[in-house]
C-alpha cells in the first residue's frame, strides 16, 4: 500500500510538471484518458486522483459567464485558492472568500459556523475580522464565527486539517501570507483531500502570494475594483461609494478556462452581479458623473503602484465606455 | 554552614552536624564563629532557593495525600486522613516518607499525630527521626517538651521561662484563667490545638480536587504511549465516579510523579462537562503533542494521577429522536474546540463578542472561547448552537440577540489600533484627498462622510476627542475607513487615523 501511495505521489508530481511545461491543467491530462480514469477510480477508493468526483456537487455563483468558465459553479467540497495581490488588500481577498462562503451557505441552508484561521501576527498587522462588518456584508452573525490564530504556520495547517476531518463547520478560511515554505504541494494536497471528504469548501487565502503549483481545484486572483456610485431612490449620490467590487481573475479551474470579471457584491441578497461594460440604467447614470471618476482615473497614471495600473485602467475604461 | 544578614551582622542561619559538634549555635555571629574555628566553610543562605525546594518537595508529597500545606520555611504538613491504609498503615507510611526523603538526600524529622499542632511538636522536639503519637497520647508526649513546641512567640516563651515554666508539662495542669490573663489567649489556644481540644485546619497549597484516580507503578514508565494507555485506563475509572455523581469534568489535571521526585502537571479544560474516556484522552493527546520535547521522563514515572479539578452537572443525553442528534453534534463540536484549545492555548481560540457600544473598537472585541462559553447566559440564549437547531429552541433566541449595528457601512477588518496617517484635506471639515499609510501614498478618488462618533465619556477616565469617520476609496479601488480626531482651530492640527479596511 505504501508503495502504491509513493507511486501515486510521483505520478501526481509528474503530471503537475508536464502541465506546467505545457501550460495546461493536470486534470486535463487525466481527462484525455477517460478509460484510464475509470481504472484509477476503481483502484483508489480514497479518491485521491479522481478529481472529477465532487460528491457535494457544485454551487453556482449566479454570474453566467463565470459559472460557465467554472463548468457550472464552484465545487462545494474542495480546496479553493484565493490570491490577494498585496497585503494591503487583505480585506478584499478575505471579503471575496466570505462572499463565496455566504453563497455556499445560502445554497445549502446550513447555519454551521465558519472557522477563520490566520496567524496571530498577520491578524495584528491587517486587523481582526470586524463583527459589524461581516455581519452586514455577508450575513454571518458573530456567534457563527470561530477565530483561531496560532503562532506557527504548522499549527494553522493542522487546525485546518483537523477541522475538516471533524466536519463541524460550514466553511473554513485559512489565511496565509506570501508563499510560505511550509505550504508545500503535499500540504495543499492534504487540505484538498480533507475538504473533499468534509463536503464543504476550504478557502486558502494567500495574501501577496505568487502563483505556485497547489492542489487547489480552483484559483482566483482578487483585487479591489473601483466601486460604482451608491444608488438611492432619489438617484445616485455623487462621489459616493457603492457596494463592494472585486476584480477577479480565474486562473485555474476544472475546465481549464480563464477569465477576468468585475463582480459587485449585493450584501442584501448575498449575490454577485457582474459589472458589464455596457449595461442599462445604473452605468448610464454613472456616466453623468464621468468627469468625476474619469479625471481621477486619469490621475492614477502618477500613482505609486504602476503594477496595478493595467487592471485599474481596465475597470475605468469599462466605466467610460458605458 | 550557612550565614544570613541580620542587624548588619552576618550570623549563622543553619549548619551541619559537624559544626554543631563544635559547639556553635544558630544565631551566633560569623566573625565570632570564625575566631573560634578559622577553617569554617561559610556560604550565604538562599531563602528564595530554599522556598523553591520546599515547594518542589510539597509537590512530591502529593504522592501520599492531596492535602499538603507548606509550614513556615522548613516544614510540610500532610493531612493523611484516609490515606494511610494505601501504604500499609500509619507507621509504614511514616517510615516510607522518611526513607524516601533520605534517599533524596534530605535529613528529615517526621511526626505523626492526631492533631497538626502535636505533629508539629513531635517532628521538632521528640528527638527521633520519626515518631507516631497515638490518639490520646498527646499530653504524655508534650509533657517533657520545651515551650517552643507550642508554636508560641519567642517573647511569650521568655516570659513563661522567667516565672519558671520551662516545660509544656508545667502548663498542662495549670489553671487556665491566670494563664490567659498573663500570657494571652494564643498560648491556651495552641495548647488546646496540640491536645486536640480545638479543631485546627491546615490550608493545603493546592486546591483539593473533588475527584481523582491514580495508579502506582511498580515498574516506572517513560514511554509516551504507555502514559497515553494509562491515561485512558484512569479516565475509564474516573467515568464510573462521574456517573455515580451525575457529573462531568470541566477541568482535568494529569500529574506525573517522576522517580526522582519531580512532578509534572498537565491541565486541560473543557467547554462542556465531559465524561468520555476517549475524549479525555484526545484532549491530552493535543497537550502531549505540544509538550513532547519539554516533558522529560528521566528515570520514568512511578505514579500517574488524573484529577478532576472542577466538575459540573452532566446533561444526560436526551432520549428524544431529534434532540439526541443535536446533543451529539454539540458534543463533537465542543470536543473539537477543546482540542484546538489544548493544542494552541486558550487565547488562540476566540469568538467575537460584540458589546453594546458605538465606539467601533468596543464592538469588535473578541473573547477567548473558554470565557465565551462560561459567561453567564445573556438573556439565556448565549450558547453555541450547531446547525441552527438548538435544543430548546435556543436558535431563535440567538438570532434575536444579535446586537443591532449602526446603519452606516462598516469595514471587514479593524486594525488592532487606529494607525496615524499623514493626510491632506482640501477643506478643514472635509475628507482627505490623499494620505500616507505605512509609507505608501494613497490618492482618494471618492469619499463618504463624515460620520461623527462621540466618545463614551461615562466609560472613559480621560476625555478623548470626538471622531469624524470617513469612508474613502483610492484610485485603485481600495476602500478604507479613516477618521479625524480634533478640528482645525488655528493652532492645533487635527490628526488622521486609519482604522479599518473594506472589501
Amino acid at each position: 500500500m505504501a508503495r502504491t501511495a509513493t507511486a501515486q505521489e510521483q505520478l501526481f508530481a509528474l503530471r503537475q510538471q508536464i502541465a506546467r511545461i505545457e501550460g495546461t491543467q493536470p486534470e486535463r491530462l487525466e481527462g484525455g484518458r477517460a478509460g484510464g480514469e475509470e481504472v484509477e477510480k476503481a483502484d483508489d477508493s480514497a479518491g485521491m486522483l479522481v478529481r472529477r468526483n465532487h460528491p457535494a456537487g457544485l454551487f453556482p455563483l449566479g454570474v453566467v459567464e463565470l459559472d460557465e468558465a467554472l463548468g457550472g459553479g464552484l465545487p462545494r467540497a474542495a480546496l479553493i485558492e484565493i490570491i490577494g495581490r498585496q497585503t494591503r488588500d487583505a480585506a478584499v481577498a478575505a471579503g471575496f472568500s466570505l462572499a463565496l462562503a455566504a453563497i455556499a451557505r445560502k445554497g445549502s441552508g446550513s447555519q454551521s459556523p465558519l472557522l477563520w484561521i490566520g496567524l496571530s501576527n498577520f491578524f495584528f498587522e491587517t486587523g481582526l475580522p470586524y463583527a459589524p462588518g461581516f455581519t452586514r456584508l455577508f450575513g454571518i452573525t458573530s456567534d457563527r464565527l470561530l477565530l483561531v490564530h496560532p503562532k506557527r504556520i504548522e499549527d494553522a495547517l493542522w487546525v485546518a486539517e483537523e477541522a475538516a476531518i471533524q466536519n463541524q463547520f460550514g466553511a473554513i478560511l485559512l489565511e496565509l501570507q506570501g508563499n510560505p515554505a511550509k505550504l508545500t504541494l503535499t500540504a495543499t494536497r492534504r487540505l484538498s483531500h480533507r475538504a473533499r471528504a468534509a463536503g464543504y469548501p476550504l478557502f486558502l487565502i494567500r495574501h501577496a502570494g505568487e502563483e505556485e503549483p497547489t492542489a487547489a481545484s480552483t484559483r482566483f486572483q482578487v483585487s479591489s475594483a473601483a466601486s460604482t456610485l451608491r444608488e438611492t431612490i432619489a438617484g445616485t449620490v455623487p462621489r459616493s461609494i457603492g457596494p463592494p467590487a472585486f476584480a477577479v481573475t480565474l486562473t485555474r479551474s476544472r475546465t481549464g478556462k480563464e477569465g477576468t470579471f468585475v463582480l459587485e457584491w449585493n450584501s442584501h441578497d448575498l449575490t454577485f452581479e457582474e459589472r458589464q461594460p455596457v449595461r442599462g440604467k445604473p452605468l448610464q447614470l454613472d456616466t453623468i458623473h464621468a468627469a468625476d471618476t474619469g479625471n481621477l482615473a486619469a490621475a492614477s497614471g502618477n500613482g505609486s503602484h504602476p503594477a496595478s495600473q493595467a487592471r485599474n485602467g481596465l475597470a475605468a475604461g469599462r466605466q467610460k465606455a458605458g | 554552614m550557612l550565614s544570613h544578614r541580620e542587624d548588619n551582622t552576618q550570623r549563622i542561619a543553619a549548619m551541619n552536624e559537624a559544626a554543631e559538634a563544635l559547639g556553635l549555635r544558630v544565631g551566633l555571629g560569623i566573625a565570632d564563629a570564625r575566631a573560634m574555628h578559622p577553617d569554617l566553610e561559610v556560604l550565604e543562605a538562599d531563602p528564595v532557593g530554599d522556598e523553591r525546594l520546599l515547594t518542589r518537595l510539597a509537590d512530591w508529597c502529593d504522592h501520599f495525600t492531596p492535602l499538603v500545606a507548606i509550614d513556615g520555611y522548613d516544614g510540610l504538613l500532610l493531612d493523611i486522613s484516609g490515606c494511610a491504609h494505601l501504604f500499609g498503615g500509619e507507621d509504614a507510611l511514616l517510615q516510607e516518607v522518611v526513607r524516601r526523603l533520605a534517599a533524596q538526600g534530605f535529613d528529615a524529622r517526621a511526626g505523626l499525630a492526631p492533631t497538626p499542632g502535636m505533629a508539629w511538636a513531635a517532628a521538632r522536639f521528640s528527638g527521633r527521626a520519626a515518631v507516631n503519637i497515638p490518639a490520646g497520647g498527646e499530653g504524655e508526649a508534650l509533657t517533657p517538651m520545651p515551650l517552643a513546641a507550642l508554636r508560641i512567640a519567642e517573647e511569650a516563651q521568655r516570659k513563661l521561662e522567667s516565672v519558671g515554666l520551662r516545660r509544656v508539662g508545667a502548663l498542662l495542669n495549670a489553671p487556665r484563667g491566670p494563664l490567659v490573663r498573663r500570657f494571652g489567649r494564643l498560648l491556651v489556644t495552641r495548647l488546646d490545638q496540640a491536645l486536640g481540644l480545638v479543631e485546627e485546619a491546615i490550608s493545603p497549597r493546592l486546591p483539593v480536587p473533588p475527584l481523582s484516580v491514580e495508579r502506582r507503578l511498580g515498574e516506572p514508565i517513560s514511554l509516551l504511549d504507555d502514559i497515553k494507555d494509562l491515561l485512558l485506563l484512569l479516565a475509564r475509572t474516573l467515568r464510573q465516579d462521574l456517573e455515580r455523581r451525575g457529573e462531568g469534568v470541566r477541568q482535568l489535571t494529569l500529574s506525573l510523579f517522576r522517580v526522582d521526585g519531580v512532578v509534572s502537571r498537565i491541565s486541560v479544560s473543557t467547554s462542556r462537562p465531559l465524561r468520555e474516556p476517549q475524549a479525555i484522552a484526545l484532549l491530552f493527546r493535543e497537550k502531549f503533542a505540544v509538550l513532547e520535547d519539554s516533558l522529560d521522563p528521566g528515570q520514568g514515572f512511578e505514579l500517574v494521577r488524573l484529577a478532576a479539578a472542577s466538575t459540573a452537572p452532566y446533561v444526560e443525553k436526551q432520549e428524544d429522536l431529534h434532540g439526541d442528534a443535536v446533543v451529539v453534534e454539540d458534543e463533537r463540536f465542543s470536543l473539537m474546540v477543546d482540542r484546538l484549545r489544548a493544542r494552541l492555548g486558550d487565547a488562540a481560540v476566540m469568538m467575537p463578542t460584540p458589546a453594546e457600544s458605538h465606539i467601533p473598537e468596543r464592538q469588535a472585541e473578541f473573547m477567548s472561547f473558554r470565557d465565551w462559553v462560561r459567561q453567564p447566559a445573556r438573556s439565556g440564549a448565549h450558547r453555541f448552537v450547531m446547525n441552527g437547531r438548538g435544543s430548546g429552541g435556543a436558535a431563535a433566541a440567538v438570532q434575536q440577540e444579535e446586537v443591532t449595528w449602526s446603519v452606516s457601512p462598516r469595514p471587514l477588518r479593524l486594525l488592532a489600533r487606529p494607525e496615524l496617517v499623514e493626510a491632506a484635506a482640501e477643506v478643514p471639515e472635509g475628507p482627505p484627498f490623499s494620505f500616507r499609510w505605512r509609507k505608501a501614498l494613497y490618492r482618494v478618488s471618492r469619499a463618504e462622510g463624515p460620520e461623527r462618533i462621540e466618545p463614551e465619556w461615562w466609560r472613559e477616565a480621560a476625555i478623548s476627542a470626538a471622531r469624524d469617520y470617513f469612508r474613502v476609496e483610492d484610485m485603485e479601488g481600495r476602500r478604507f475607513w479613516l477618521f479625524r480626531e480634533g478640528t482645525y482651530d488655528g493652532e492645533t492640527m487635527p490628526r488622521w487615523y486609519l482604522h479599518g479596511l473594506f472589501p
